[in-house]
């Protein structure tokens, strides 16, 4: 029994030993860190010097950037170092990283003019090193040099938006044309009560079909206008003014419109001559159309009309 | 002997603020950046006069370094300077960065043959021999040209009208006033 239950044992610790090679192996291998060093002006910077030191050992690792700019730090134990990368003429960069030891993490460090020997202050200007001219020489702050992603994704989702107002925009033409082709042929009675056209009722449901495709394409187009987002600060000139100016015209209009009509198909319907406020359902109706179709126009202006030549 | 020692001190002292005055530096005093766009239906020109730039002249080659806000170009629509900068990336990448190099030499000449690295909309594009025309007025130099920009060099997408997207070129005019300092 004895010499059985010492072959488990030594079983057992060479299966112990042979578990832990992987995980030695990778605790010896360590985390390679990788990145590129560019200048402000998304050049590499080769021969730059990046020094990794740990936080919990104090130990550091080092490297220079290749001529692409890139570097590779290997065998780094998972822990928060320290990355100073320093590179002639360019103004030493410190960053933290916190290595867990899974994954391939990178650190790609952007280096700012600057650096290098200092004048000394009774020099002459004219001796001081000619240096190429930085962004921060420019006087640029620190807020106009950085991005934005925020209002970045704002502006996006305000173009993605206009552009479907745009589309439709253009799309309810169509159904709005047509139904201003088809509004007299709904009409049953002349100016003087007489009957011009006999308006089938086929004629009548169409104008009205054509009107609420009309009307309800409007108003998602105006949605896609309305809610799309604004940028601050902005101050609207040009054609866009008048393109918003028109709307008080032919918003209401659209509403307008189709309630007038509504009066006087009810009218016809009871057989009489549409009168009072409905009678106006045909002009509001034009009205609202030249204003929309004036609207288009307006945002597209200046229309360089004989295309055709360019 | 002392003579050819005196002579030589003196030469070399005054030869140097000649050798001092080898690095010219200049800083941008007026400008004036014009982009063009077009389409069948339009032509669009958005300007903008906020550029920044300093030039540093050494060793016989010259560096010259301007940069301009994208939001600054004004094209007159608001809402299409929006579209524009949206286009551009322009609040992700709010400058474009302009590195001109030159030799030194043709600082005196009619016409400047410039190397471009231009950043902008997050991308970088070299355009070679760039000629500019250099005018002197006093003190001042006016450079103007043109930068000959397209989309595709900065991976933009073409903004559309009425289906139909607007050229590839979008050339950059120039108009710059230097001065030396």
């Amino acid at each position: 029994m004895r010499p059985q239950a010492g072959n488990s044992a030594v079983y057992a610790g060479i299966l112990l030993v042979f578990s832990m090679v992987p995980a030695l192996a990778v605790a010896q291998q360590g985390t390679v860190l990788t990145g590129t060093v560019m200048s402000e002006l998304g050049k590499p910077v080769a021969n730059a010097h990046i020094a990794a030191r740990s936080a919990e050992s104090g130990q550091t690792v080092e490297t220079t950037s290749g001529a692409d700019g890139a570097y590779r730090l290997p065998a780094l134990m998972p822990g928060n170092y320290t990355v100073t990368v320093s590179a002639d003429s360019f103004a030493n960069k410190e960053s933290t990283i916190t290595l867990t030891g899974a994954g391939k993490p990178t650190l790609n460090v952007t280096l700012a003019k600057g650096g290098g020997e200092q004048a000394l202050p009774n020099a002459p200007a004219a001796a001081a090193p000619a240096q190429e001219p930085s962004l921060q020489d420019l006087g640029f702050s620190q807020q106009q040099m950085q991005g934005n992603p925020q209002l970045q994704a704002r502006l996006d989702k305000r173009t993605e938006m206009l552009k479907i107002h745009q589309r439709l925009g253009l799309i309810t033409v169509l159904p709005m044309a047509a139904d201003l082709i088809t509004g007299p042929m709904a009409k049953a009675k002349g100016k003087n009560g007489q009957t011009i056209t006999e308006p089938s009722q086929t004629n009548l449901d169409l104008h009205a079909a054509l009107g609420s495709t009309t009307a309800a394409l409007y108003f998602t187009t105006a949605y896609f206008a309305v809610f799309a987002p604004k940028v601050p600060g902005v101050q609207k000139k040009g054609a866009i003014r008048m393109h918003e100016a028109l709307a008080f015209i032919h918003g209401p209009g659209m509403i307008l419109t189709p309630i007038l009509g509504a009066a006087a198909f009810k009218q016809e319907q009871a057989g009489e001559k549409v009168h009072g406020i409905a009678s106006y359902h045909g002009t509001v109706a034009y009205i609202t159309t030249i204003a929309y179709g004036a609207s288009i126009i307006a945002v597209s202006w200046p229309i360089h009309l004989k295309f055709w030549e360019k | 002997m002392k003579q050819f020692f005196y002579c030589s001190a003196l030469l070399l002292f005054a030869l140097t603020p000649i050798a001092a005055r080898a690095d010219s530096q200049w800083a941008l005093d007026q400008s004036s950046l014009t982009y063009h766009m077009s389409h069948p239906m339009h032509e669009v020109d958005g300007t903008s006069h906020s550029a920044r730039g300093k030039g540093v002249c050494h060793a016989g080659q010259c560096e010259f370094l301007i940069a301009v806000p994208v939001k600054t170009f004004d094209s007159g629509d608001s809402n299409r300077d929006l579209h524009m900068i949206e286009a551009v990336r322009g609040a992700q990448f709010p400058l474009i960065v302009v590195h001109a190099r030159f030799p030194e030499a043709e600082t005196q000449e009619q016409w400047i043959h410039a190397n471009l690295e231009v950043q902008f909309a997050g991308q970088i594009a070299h355009y070679a021999n760039v000629p500019f025309e250099r005018t002197q007025r006093g003190s001042e130099v006016r450079i103007t040209g043109a930068i000959p920009l397209t989309c595709s060099d900065f991976k933009i997408e073409r903004p559309s009208f009425l289906t139909v997207p607007i050229k590839n070129e979008i050339p950059l005019r120039v108009d710059m006033t230097w001065n030396q300092q």
